[in-house]
């Protein structure tokens, strides 16, 4: 077994775990977008930031715990740069796909306020520059947004908003090793990276089997889902249901 | 206040507020709202509309249950808007069964529930509508092509009136008492339905029994697995699983026979699909179709339809020719081995090959990398049940798994793959004709004894008929009056136009459902039923887990609990049912089934238990038959099987093979899947899959129409080109009424296992324009 201490307090795992696991076994729960209990980490959200006495901080997810450990996973050095990373994510996130429906979560919106981050789409949004929140295509913070990245309504359950995604790797993850449909990777270059289903075709028209797995475990609802206005039940169905109509 | 503060206070009240649209809803069941707070609801009104969010989770109210589809049984919460009565989400929840995943059918399939073709009030046909047959043109056979593909309410409703419960149970129970008091007990038979719960399935079959005073007491388990089940329990004393299929992860190969597993047990695959993935599994698929769990295979050995006999007989020819057999466990714990070995020393791979279409180099191949294994599981589908062979099949693959020692230890195991999510707790509740409940039989005095004295009746000693057999004594005029509850024979039997005037000849049949089926229109009363969101009681999985599936949703209108319309038809037949609760039935249940003793719906909690579970504070025991077997000796038995083709091989008139079965997105006949937005929109209608160069020689292009004609019928719709398939070989999917892959298919049943042939019959293609 392995003997660490994270924020003072000491804990034992065994060989192998990480320190996000041993976080966990404290009840401490770090911060992440990238990862999930039950999806081998990958690392790149950078969210899970710990001091371990180490001249760089160091991922939690990724990094196993050490014997004699010293791990700390909260601090004002880490506060600013996870505060930092998730203003940068949000730079050129659009602000209409946190509205709809979504089994996964807007986990990277709920970090946001948590961390107390500030970005320019909150801000028009609240009113505070009383500019109207930008469109798609508009550079925001300064930061280019070049073309945009598409969306892609072509799937009948699940739209797609790739000018969301962070390329967390979740959905990916939980295609091809939870789900073992191994239909999505990811495809192109530099800004225009996306992640994509067979050799990047539309998602309605490629070989998904509309599983919902990647939907369930995206952070940001860059995959949401689609949902139909549904017809209104009948007075049979909805009288005696005890709401009142305000 | 602030919003905050008020929507604090509201929820320490019980009050709950929602906003839908531009509404605000509010909720005050336990009058906890004072006229302060219901002032500054007013006064934050614009606030509220703000914060609240018309579809977030944490404004709904989450239930914990499973999925109604298949026989894996994933744990689901679904997130229920109470002010709509309706399900918004399901998510897949924490189990042994399915570690939160789901498929598109227990994600997106959930709201055929809420659908306006719901029935809400008990109808009796009307005396313009006798004498008795089809309603609608497409039921009739007249082929009218009409998109969509549901029955026409509006065709078949002007010919039934609605009545009282009252009235409908009375007119029920008095004509059913009729046939009984003038033809005799066995004039009258029953289907239940794998769909519905263990406490439905109970008293279902106690209905018959105990009310009706026979044993014609069927459901669909006959019509997927029965022949299994047969095979199992003549040689290892046993009907259910094994082992888990989650244990395929400590399996070194695992063998997938005659099952579409991604298609039809979506959430099973993708743990054989890990297991393969992680390294440690070596997957074997053995199908006439090269399906998607062919692409994940080591061995993909794509043989002909119906040839399984001679293919795992010459399996067990290499293992035996080359010492790949366990001689130990087969000297302690088997018996009958020499006779299997003399009839399987026949089919060499190259006599297998021939009959097969496989080289017999791969054959060799395959079966050594099987024998070699430590641990070895065998999955199998309706590909092996579905046959006149079907129990032949079998009783090959438990062959093959009692000679490598393949049974009773952590990764190894026989998995015949269940399909519908209860079927295992429905043959378990005693909806067999055969036997009572955990399949205690009728023919032994001394059990019959026991259910005499528990039901207070005296119970007929002859087993009753089984589903294909009622349907030809109904046509025969011996059945005379039948209830059905939730099954749809008209589409899912074989031979639709034999089918058809079965239920016509019917002098009385109730038809208990959700919607209005096509089997519906030949009743004489139909009662609206719940669906499964809209009731408590267990279910039993493919893996022997029992579950409890919670009530999430109202029933619409005058729909009835199916537990209480089954008391209320007893009742007024002179046998009262009397029951507080599903939970009480269930505690009735377990009294008497030994296997499921010790489970209550407290022990279950939210992931359920395996039978049998002789320590209700653990999980119940996953792997069975470690030391003896359930059989009169305790040995397993080998019966050997010789290679028998199919009743109707193809000719130069009906050159095709004609596979059916299930597509992903859809579920039987259809009535609840097509009703679902979402699957309906994904798969909204029928095709035959064909191989491409028979549409080519067809001069047909993809998505062109074919007629599709068997000795029994024919139907319409368009191809799809597949280069899954074999030359000569078409499967087309049985949910689609517009085009029933039922007219075509051929009654012929099993010997033993009395399963009807849906995997094989000779079929006719061509152009239809």
């Amino acid at each position: 077994m392995i003997d660490l201490t994270i924020d003072g307090r000491a804990v034992q795992v065994p060989p192998g775990a990480t320190i996000w696991e041993a976080a966990r076994l404290l009840g401490i729960d770090l911060p992440v977008l990238c990862h999930d209990p039950r999806l081998e980490p990958v690392g790149v959200c950078r969210l899970c930031l710990v001091e371990v006495g180490e001249p760089k901080l160091t991922a939690a997810c990724v990094r196993g715990a050490e014997d004699g450990m010293e791990v700390r996973t909260s601090s004002e050095r880490l506060e600013v740069c996870r505060r930092g990373l998730v203003e940068l994510l949000l730079s050129d996130y659009p602000i209409d796909a946190s509205g709809r429906p979504k089994t996964g979560s807007d986990a990277l919106l709920a970090l946001a306020s948590e961390l107390g981050a500030d970005w320019p789409d909150r801000r028009s949004r609240s009113g505070e520059t009383g500019e109207a929140p930008r469109s798609r295509t508009e550079p925001a913070g300064g930061i280019p947004a070049g073309q945009g990245r598409p969306l892609d309504g072509t799937s009948k359950v699940i739209f797609v908003d790739h000018q969301a995604c962070i390329l967390c790797d979740r959905c990916i993850r939980g295609c091809d090793d939870l789900q073992v449909n191994e239909v999505m990777g990811r495809t192109g270059k530099g800004y225009q990276t996306r992640i994509a289903f067979d050799l990047d075709a539309p998602m309605g028209e490629s070989t998904c089997v509309s599983c919902g797995e990647c939907e369930k475990v995206c952070p940001t609802g860059a995959l949401s889902l689609r949902v139909w206005e549904e017809p209104p039940k009948d007075a049979a169905g909805s009288g005696n249901t005890g709401w009142e109509v305000l | 206040m602030t919003t905050t503060t008020l929507l604090g206070e509201l929820k320490k009240r019980g009050v709950k507020v929602r906003r839908r649209g531009e509404r605000l809803l509010l909720r005050d069941l336990h009058g906890a709202l004072t006229p302060e707070l219901r002032a500054a609801i007013d006064a934050h009104r614009e606030e509220l509309l703000a914060t609240l969010d018309g579809a977030e989770r944490s404004t709904l109210t989450s239930v914990d249950s499973v999925c109604p589809y298949c026989g894996v049984g994933c744990a689901i919460r679904y997130f229920v808007d109470e002010a709509e009565d309706r399900i918004r989400y399901a998510d897949g929840r924490e189990s042994p069964v399915n570690h939160e995943r789901l498929c598109v059918k227990g994600r997106f399939g959930f709201d055929y529930t809420s659908h306006p073709d719901r029935l809400q009030t008990p109808l009796i046909r009307k005396e313009s509508a006798y004498p008795k047959g089809p309603l609608s043109t497409e039921v009739r056979g007249e082929r009218k092509r009409r998109p969509g593909g549901l029955v026409d309410y509006d065709e078949v409703l002007p010919h039934f009136r609605e009545a009282t419960w009252e009235e409908a149970l009375d007119l029920a129970a008095t004509r059913l008492v009729e046939i009984r008091d003038r033809d005799g007990s066995g004039a009258l038979a029953g289907f239940g339905s794998a769909k519905c719960s263990n406490e439905e399935a109970y008293l279902f079959q106690k209905l018959v029994r105990a009310a009706f005073g026979t044993n014609n007491v069927d459901h669909c388990t006959r019509l997927c697995h029965a022949s299994s089940v047969t095979a199992l329990l003549e040689t290892i004393g046993s009907g259910a699983v094994t082992n888990v299929f989650g244990d395929v992860q400590n399996a070194d190969v695992a063998l997938i026979a005659g099952s579409n597993t991604t298609g039809n047990h979506p959430v099973a695959a993708t743990f054989i699909k890990q297991a393969r993935k992680s390294g440690r599994t070596k997957l074997i698929v053995v199908e006439p179709r090269r399906i998607q769990m062919a692409d994940h295979a080591d061995y993909f050995l794509q043989i002909d339809s119906g040839t399984d006999v001679a293919f795992y007989n010459s399996w067990m020819h290499v293992l035996i020719e080359e010492g790949l057999i366990d001689e130990a466990y087969i000297a302690e714990r088997t018996e009958g081995f020499e006779a299997l070995k003399a009839v399987v020393a026949d089919y060499s791979p190259e006599v297998a090959a021939g009959i097969c279409g496989v080289e017999p180099g791969l054959i060799r191949e395959a079966a050594r990398t099987f024998g070699r294994a430590e641990r070895a599981m065998i999955f199998w589908g309706m590909g092996i049940s579905q046959h006149t062979h079907g129990t032949d099949n079998s009783r090959c693959l438990i062959s093959l798994a009692l000679m490598t020692g393949n049974i009773g230890r952590e990764g190894t195991g026989l998995h015949p793959l269940r399909g519908q999510n209860n079927v295992q707790g429905a043959s378990d509740a005693g909806v067999i004709p055969m036997v009572y409940p955990d399949y205690q039989s009728v023919e032994d005095p001394a059990v019959r004894e026991k259910f005499e004295q528990a039901w207070g009746v005296e119970l007929d000693a002859k087993p009753g008929l089984t589903v294909v057999e009622i349907m030809g004594a109904a046509l025969d005029g011996v059945i005379r009056g039948m209830y059905m509850m939730g099954e749809n024979p008209f589409l899912s039997d074989p031979n639709v136009n034999k089918v058809r005037k079965a239920l016509t000849n019917l002098e009385f049949l109730v038809v208990q459902d959700i919607f209005l089926t096509e089997t519906a229109e030949f009743a004489d009363v139909i009662l609206p039923a719940t669906t499964f969101f809209e009731k408590s009681g267990t279910y039993t999985n493919t893996d022997r887990r029992v579950q409890v599936g919670r009530k999430a949703l109202q029933p619409p209108g005058g729909a009835r609990q199916d537990w209480e319309i089954t008391c209320e038809i007893g009742a007024r037949m002179g046998y009262p049912m009397e029951y507080d609760s599903p939970e009480e039935v269930f505690s009735e249940f377990t009294a008497l089934a030994p296997s499921y003793a010790g489970l209550t719906y407290d022990n279950l909690g939210l992931t359920g238990k395996l039978w049998p579970c002789p320590d209700p504070s653990e999980d119940g025991i996953q792997v069975l038959f470690g030391d003896r077997f359930p059989t009169a000796s305790g040995r397993g038995k080998f019966v050997p099987a010789e290679f028998a083709p199919a009743k109707e091989l193809p000719d130069e008139e009906y050159p095709f093979v004609l596979n059916t079965g299930r597509r992903l997105e859809h579920w039987h006949t259809g009535t609840m899947t097509r009703r679902s937005r979402a699957l309906h929109a994904i798969r909204p209608g029928p095709v035959v899959d064909m191989h491409p160069a028979d549409l080519e020689a067809l001069g047909v292009e993809d998505g062109e129409l074919v007629e599709v004609a068997s000795r029994r019928g024919s139907i319409v719709l368009p191809a799809e080109r597949s280069d899954r398939m074999l030359r000569g070989a078409v499967f087309i999917p049985f949910h689609f009424r517009e085009a029933a892959a039922n007219l075509l298919t051929i009654d012929e049943l099993d010997p033993a296992g009395k399963i009807p042939e849906y995997k094989f019959c000779a079929v006719r293609v061509s152009p239809a324009s």
